[in-house]
């Protein structure tokens, strides 16, 4: 008996059951997509494949899944071209997925999850800021945010940043060097961080008070009188147990801590940073008995409104993967969105580069999130630049603009990286593009009524 | 026998000759429709053995145009530039016979290349391999001095070679102002300079920031054996490098300071350092913990003795990393990459851990890649395999094999059941992701590494201790009847395959993988 997933090939393949491939609706969708594939497999096949795959797994058809996660296997590689390396990541997630859809034959123990895909590895500090310029899609943040916060903070004589971040204070030394080089005076910087992260990738093997404590003796060099802090958050859920259904407590109690600390000393002026932050707060708008009760994310943007930034930055992955998106939707947005960071490390690594493997399986780890987890469990849900333009005026911000020199840095920066970087501005937004696909947006605001206030001096003196 | 090929046939023109030790070898080629792209130094064993000579290697240019004198490498580019000075041209069309897939040799005798397990598939990169290594360095930089012998290699350097480089005090050089500095606040330099009251010369040349520490340089710590001369393309670091090393001892208590999480002992350092260069010598990949120590010292990160567990995966991938640059003698590599790999020259210039590796510079395998083989191809391919060994487990758990359905016993590890397959005890633990945790790799682990070494060992001896090489169907099993639930095997062979290249990375990952053996041709490593 013939497989019907042969494709212009006359040799026969003998299959003990022979009922394997009969002609059920789900097989032949499988036989229709490799038939689609012929002789290369690529990208638009693989999505195919994982769709089945997803679709195979919510109809509970496992045999239909195996049968796509076989065909899958064969043709991922985390060391072949993107395609195949996407394809290995979006299989592991799938099958960890896999694993979680059929608890009656694993135990599975939950809480241990994420600890375990966290201690995968962790780097030096020096790595880490190798890490983050291996290509733009951390450095594009940064240099955006501290262009802003530059102009921001001129002619202040203290600032204190208070920054929201995955990446381990690496923005913050080339603020404190343009710092040391205003001419009409040098600020005191205070930065202060929080005690807990998300258990995301990049990892670093050093506390947060080594960052601390090397970034003070960088700005005793440079002559920045500096201040770094810790804020301690209290009362948080036990870290180790990790249970997704009290991360929502989580972020809420955080929030509610940060609201009762006096974040502001009388002459300073407050910066907030919100460097690839958001999309880890909780957005499940609960709907409560008259009203719609705001989500986490919500309560978070109220709260640091309140604080009455002088300015916020707010620059995050630009993808839309809500937290009611289906399985199904996930991989697609997904899959078309993540090609960018494969693609672009392929023009300039090698296929075995440990750098490129290391930083291609952080990103594989955050498929995993997407793919691997519904409901409450999901802990990274992405907003796009114009849904989060939205939310930020309706949580009360005005956009600013990037000056000019903001904008040339940045095309600076993106000279010395490889020709497929790019940028566009969306409004007042910059935008990270490669190959013309956005990536990374980065924005800036103030609280309304503060915009509103310069307008109305403006005016006055005009 | 030797293989004489005959220009006429070669697209890029080029002869071959005969060598007096030629150990060349022509093998009947199988038919590849694609190409498929080989591991550097593991050449395919069907394709056709070329031994050039020296002169032909050296040669450059040899078709020259009649008019202008300019000397061409290919004929066909000699042909397309006679088009400009409207002459007669022809191109010659590529040859519709099947193409044989060409590996090259070095001819120098003690080269690794010479031998043909080693040889080289591409005739450009043999080519550059030659003259690199055993030819003269004709070019030289202006601004550094640095020697080439291959032209592009020169030409590359010139591109950044005093160009806004911005070099830290530990030795790294950065192209890009925004990484430099970035660096060089959480460098360890800086925290010893900080800690040190040496008096600092800051020469600030055009605003950047390069600051030359003016120390006369002391004899390093390392005991036994000093580390070896360093090779003229990291010169430039000696001095650095002498006194990063004699800081250390000094500097004990004020790097232990910083890192309250680090209880690294300092006295071990020089001990871990030693370690490294004395095991440098003899090599093998698995040699993470000693590595690592080279990086303990100087990256103020727990010493060997911590290493042993999976805290430092990347130090391992980058320690093999440096030593596979350690070999050779121009890095040809992009700055972004130069940052760790240049900081220490430690181990010995011919005693490096991947020989292979290293006459190839990256850039020759960063052409496209080949696309994998057809779907179909692959299930033909394993579905004879599959026919062909009924008792697989594996395509028992396709529920493709008509064996009847196996023992309670077996059942419990099934972790799918399919209908006709008991449901029984469904207390299995996803192996597949302590494999995963195991190698380091994400996957949400399914519980205590203790119950997957279990798990493992369970199915090893089930596999008759063989559990090392699980090519995908076989399962890694002769006798298939006392053979392991169909999925568990089936993911378990998945994330095996999928993780061979991450486990290179991760060599150093601790103790929940040991029942596992990694197959032993791993690959090298490579910038």
């Amino acid at each position: 008996m013939k497989a019907e997933l042969q494709a212009g090939n006359t040799s026969s393949v003998s299959l003990q059951n022979p009922n394997l491939f009969a002609t059920t609706s789900q097989s032949s969708a499988i036989s229709g997509a490799l038939k689609g594939c012929l002789s290369s497999i690529d990208g638009a096949c693989i999505e195919k494949l994982l769709l089945h795959c997803a679709s195979a797994l919510e109809r509970n058809d496992v045999t239909l899944a195996q049968q796509v996660m076989w065909v899958l296997n064969n043709v991922a590689s985390s060391t072949g071209d993107p395609n195949q390396r996407l394809a290995s990541y979006f299989l592991k997630a799938l099958i960890s997925k896999a694993s979680r859809v059929y608890p009656t034959s694993i135990n599975f123990d939950d809480s241990t999850g994420r600890d375990d895909s966290f201690q995968r590895r962790s780097m030096s500090v020096t790595e880490l800021a190798r890490y983050v310029d291996l290509i733009p899609w951390y450095r594009f943040g940064f240099c955006a945010s501290n262009g802003a916060i530059l102009k921001a903070v001129q002619g202040c004589s203290r600032v204190h940043v208070l920054d929201f971040s995955i990446t381990h204070c690496m923005q913050w030394p080339t603020l404190i060097d343009a710092l040391s080089k205003l001419t009409e005076g040098v600020p005191t910087l205070r930065i202060s961080v929080l005690s807990w992260r998300p258990r995301v990738p990049p990892t670093l093997n050093a506390p947060v008070q080594e960052i601390g404590q090397r970034l003070t003796n960088f700005a005793k060099i440079k002559d920045v009188p500096f201040e770094f802090n810790v804020i301690e958050l209290t009362g948080l859920p036990d870290e180790s147990s990790s249970d997704h259904l009290h991360y929502d407590l989580l972020i809420t109690q955080m929030v509610n801590d940060l609201s009762t600390l006096k974040l502001r000393d009388d002459d300073e002026v407050l910066v907030v940073n919100c460097q690839n932050w958001l999309r880890f707060l909780p957005d499940d708008q609960k709907l409560g008995n008259s009203a719609e009760i705001p989500s986490c994310r919500d309560c978070f943007l109220d709260m640091i409104q309140s604080l009455d930034p002088c300015i916020v930055t707010v620059v995050d992955e630009d993808c839309d993967i809500g937290a009611s998106s289906g399985l199904a939707s996930r991989i697609t947005t997904c899959f078309n969105y993540l090609w960018i960071p494969f693609d672009a490390l392929e023009t300039f690594l090698p296929k075995h580069s440990p750098q490129r493997i290391d930083y291609e399986a952080d990103f594989g780890q955050k498929i995993e999130h997407v793919i691997g987890f519904d409901g409450v469990k999901r802990t990274e849900i992405f907003e796009s630049s114009s849904r989060l333009s939205q939310r930020m005026i309706k949580n009360g911000f005005s956009s600013v603009a990037f000056s000019e020199e903001t904008v040339k840095d940045i095309k600076l920066l993106l000279d010395e990286h490889a020709s497929g970087w790019g940028m566009k501005k969306d409004g007042d937004m910059l935008l990270l593009t490669w190959k013309g696909h956005n990536s990374v947006y980065a924005s800036t605001w103030v609280p309304q009524r503060l915009a509103e206030l310069e307008l109305w001096e403006n005016s006055l003196l005009h | 026998m030797a293989e004489i090929e005959n220009s006429a046939s070669q697209a890029s023109g080029e002869s071959s000759f005969l060598l007096p030790d030629n150990h060349g070898k022509s093998v009947e080629p199988t038919l590849p429709l694609k190409k498929k792209r080989n591991l550097p130094g593991m050449p395919d064993p069907d394709a056709e053995v070329i031994a050039l000579s020296p002169k032909t290697l050296l040669a450059t240019n040899r078709f020259v145009c009649e008019i202008c004198n300019k000397g061409f490498q290919r004929d066909q580019n000699l042909q397309l530039h006679r088009r400009g000075h409207n002459l007669p041209w022809k191109l010659r069309q590529r040859t519709n016979k099947e193409v044989r897939k060409r590996v090259y040799l070095c001819p120098e005798p003690t080269c690794i290349h010479h031998d043909p397990s080693r040889a080289l598939g591409d005739l450009t990169g043999i080519k550059k391999h030659f003259c690199r290594k055993h030819g003269e360095k004709k070019f030289k930089c202006e601004r550094c001095s640095k020697k080439y012998a291959v032209q592009s290699d020169w030409k590359a350097h010139m591109k950044t070679c005093g160009t806004r480089e911005y070099r830290c005090d530990c030795g790294t050089l950065f192209s890009r102002r925004d990484s430099f500095i970035t660096h060089r606040a959480f460098c360890d330099a800086l925290a010893q300079e900080s800690a040190l009251t040496q008096p600092l010369a800051i020469t600030n040349s055009g605003g950047d920031m390069k600051l030359q520490v003016v120390a006369p340089p002391v004899t390093t710590v390392v005991s036994s054996p000093p580390p070896p001369p360093l090779t003229p393309s990291t010169g430039v670091l000696s001095p650095v490098l002498s006194i990063q090393s004699s800081e250390l001892p000094e500097n004990q208590t004020a790097q232990l300071q910083p890192p309250p999480g680090a209880a690294a002992p300092f006295p071990g350092a020089p001990a871990a350092v030693v370690t490294v260069t004395a095991s440098n010598s003899s090599t093998s990949s698995g040699n993470v913990p000693g590595n690592g120590g080279v990086f303990a010292s100087i990256f103020n990160v727990p010493t060997s003795a911590e290493l042993s567990h999976s805290a430092q995966p990347p130090v391992a991938s980058y320690s093999t990393m440096l030593c596979t640059m350690a070999g050779r003698d121009q890095p040809v590599i992009d700055p972004m990459s130069l940052s760790l790999s240049s900081t220490l020259y430690m181990s010995s210039g011919s005693s490096s851990l991947y020989p292979a590796a290293l006459e190839h510079p990256h850039r020759h395998y960063t052409s496209a890649p080949q696309p994998a083989l057809s779907a179909t191809a692959l299930l033909q391919k394993a579905a004879q395999m599959g026919a062909s060994s009924s008792n697989s487990s594996f395509l028992r758990g396709l529920g493709l094999a008509m064996t009847p359905p196996p023992d309670p016993q077996d059942s419990r590890h099934s972790i799918i059941a399919p209908s006709h397959w008991n449901n029984n005890t469904p207390h299995v633990k996803l192996e597949t992701n302590s494999v995963a945790s195991g190698l380091g790799l994400g996957l949400p682990s399914s519980g205590s590494s203790a119950s997957f070494n279990e798990l493992m060992i369970n199915s090893s001896s089930l596999f008759g201790n063989k559990p090392a090489t699980l090519d995908f169907l076989g399962l890694g099993m002769g006798a298939g009847e006392t053979s392991t639930g169909g999925f568990s095997a089936f993911l378990s062979s998945i994330t095996d395959g999928l993780d061979i290249a991450t486990s290179n990375s991760f060599a150093g990952v601790g103790s929940t993988v040991d029942a596992w053996d990694y197959p032993s041709d791993r690959k090298p490593s490579m910038l």
